[in-house]
C-alpha cells in the first residue's frame, strides 16, 4: 500500500478525535489512576500507580502510528491528546504538555528507526520499549524517581514497561486487527 | 496576553521547575497560578475540584520520597509543591483563554498551517458528542451482556469507526463551506503580538531566574 506523507483535512480531523475518544475513554471508564494512587500511598507507593496506568495514556501515539502510517502520526496522536487534556483540566496542569511532547517523540521514534517502512509487530514493539525508556527517564527528574532506592526504581520500570506493552503494544495490536478486517482504514488514509 | 505567547510562557515555567528544588519558588508560582485563576471567576465546584484533585499525586509523591528513599523532607516538600505549581499554573492559562481564540492566535500569529488549526478546533468542538458516544457504545455492549472495560478492544474499535464517520462528514461540512486547504485566508479577527505581550514573557522569565537564583545562593 502506498502511502503519502501529506496531511489532509480529514486525516488531521480523524487523528484528534481518535486522541480525544482516547482520552475520554479513560476519563469515562473511570478514576483508576485516583483509587489505585489512594490505595498504594499510605505504603509510599504512590507512583506505582502512574507506572500502571502508564500504558493506557500513552496507547494513542504507537496506534496512530501504525494506522496512519506517516511521518509524525504518532506524535500528533500523542500531542494532540495531552492538549486536548490540559484543556478539560486534568491533575497535572501545564506540566501535561511537556508530557505530550515527550511521549509523542518516544512513541514517534519507534517507527523513525525503522526508517517509516516497517508497520508491524516490530516496530509496534519498538515503540513501546523507547516510550518506556523515555518517559521513565523523564519521570526521573520530573517526579524525583532518581531519589528511589534502586530496587523500587527497577520494580517500578518493570511494571511500566508491561502496563505499556499490554496497552500501547498488544490491545492496539488487537484494535489494528478488528480494523483490518473492516478494510475502512485501507481507503481512508491513501 | 497573547494566546500562543501565554501557552508558551506556561509551558516554559513548568520546564524550568521540572529541574529547580525550590520550594518558595513553587508555591510563589502556584500563588500567582491562583490568584490569575480567581480573577477568572471560575465556578465553585471547578475551583474545589481543582485545589483537591492535585493533592492525590502530590501526596503520593512527597510520601513516597519519605518512605522509599533517603532524599529526606525537603525534596517532598519540593515535589509536593511542583505538583500544584503545574496544575495552577496551567489552568491560569486554560481558564483565562478560550480555545477558539489560542487557535486562531497558533494559525496568525505561530503560522500553524491552517488545515491543522481548524481541523483541530473542528474535532475539539465535538467533545460533547464524544462523551456520549463513549456512553452509548459502552451501553450498546451491556444490553449485549457485554461489558467493554478499559482494556477492550471493542470499546476502542468501535470508537474509531465513530471517528472515521464523522472525520468525513466533518470534513465534507467544511470543504462545503469553503474550506480551501493551503489556500491563503482573511482573518475575520485578528490576532496581533504586541511589544508588551514580549515584555511579559521575557519579564516574568528573568524573574523566574533571579528568584530561583536568589534562594539558591541563600
Amino acid at each position: 500500500m502506498k502511502t503519502s506523507n501529506a496531511w489532509h483535512l480529514r486525516e488531521i480531523i480523524l487523528l484528534t478525535l481518535i486522541a480525544i475518544f482516547f482520552g475520554v475513554i479513560y476519563w469515562v471508564v473511570g478514576p483508576i489512576y485516583n483509587v489505585l494512587t489512594v490505595a498504594l500511598t499510605p505504603f509510599g507507593l504512590g507512583p506505582a500507580a502512574n507506572d500502571i496506568i502508564m500504558g493506557i495514556w500513552v496507547m494513542a501515539g504507537p496506534l496512530s502510528g501504525y494506522l496512519f502510517k506517516k511521518v509524525g502520526a504518532a506524535f500528533l496522536g500523542e500531542f494532540l491528546g495531552a492538549v486536548v487534556e490540559m484543556f478539560l483540566g486534568n491533575q497535572w496542569g501545564a506540566s501535561t504538555m511537556i508530557s505530550g511532547v515527550i511521549q509523542g517523540v518516544a512513541s514517534e521514534l519507534g517507527f523513525t528507526f525503522t526508517g517509516y517502512k516497517r508497520y508491524d509487530w516490530f516496530s509496534l514493539n519498538l515503540s513501546v520499549l523507547l516510550t518506556t525508556i523515555i518517559t521513565f527517564g523523564w519521570d526521573m527528574a520530573q517526579n524525583g524517581y532518581i531519589k528511589y532506592h534502586v530496587s523500587l526504581l527497577i520494580i517500578l520500570f518493570i511494571i511500566r514497561l508491561i502496563s505499556t506493552w499490554l496497552f500501547a503494544g498488544l490491545l492496539s495490536k488487537a484494535i489494528i486487527n478488528l480494523l483490518d478486517r473492516t478494510h475502512l482504514m485501507r481507503t481512508e488514509t491513501r | 496576553m497573547n494566546p500562543s505567547l501565554k501557552l508558551l510562557l506556561g509551558v516554559l515555567i513548568a520546564l524550568e521547575i521540572s529541574f529547580t528544588r525550590s520550594w518558595m519558588v513553587n508555591l510563589g508560582l502556584a500563588v500567582i497560578g491562583l490568584v490569575i485563576i480567581l480573577t477568572s471567576r471560575p465556578k465553585l465546584s471547578r475551583f474545589l475540584l481543582l485545589l483537591v484533585i492535585p493533592l492525590i499525586p502530590a501526596v503520593a509523591l512527597a510520601m513516597a520520597i519519605l518512605l522509599q528513599s533517603n532524599a529526606g523532607t525537603h525534596f517532598a516538600i519540593v515535589l509536593f509543591t511542583r505538583i500544584y505549581a503545574y496544575v495552577f499554573i496551567g489552568s491560569a492559562v486554560t481558564m483565562t483563554t478560550s480555545i477558539s481564540d489560542l487557535v486562531m492566535s497558533l494559525e496568525q500569529n505561530a503560522h500553524v498551517p491552517s488545515k491543522f488549526a481548524y481541523g483541530f478546533l473542528g474535532a475539539f468542538n465535538l467533545l460533547p458528542k464524544i462523551v456520549s458516544e463513549v456512553n452509548i457504545i459502552r451501553a450498546a455492549g451491556n444490553m449485549r451482556g457485554q461489558t467493554l472495560h478499559v482494556w477492550s478492544p471493542k470499546l476502542y474499535f468501535k470508537a474509531v469507526l465513530a471517528s472515521l464517520n464523522w472525520s468525513e462528514n466533518l470534513a465534507e461540512a467544511m470543504t462545503s463551506h469553503g474550506f480551501v486547504e493551503d489556500a491563503p485566508r482573511s482573518y475575520f479577527k485578528r490576532i496581533h503580538i504586541r511589544w508588551w505581550d514580549w515584555a511579559t514573557l521575557i519579564g516574568v522569565l528573568v524573574i523566574l531566574q533571579f528568584a530561583l537564583f536568589g534562594l539558591h545562593l541563600q
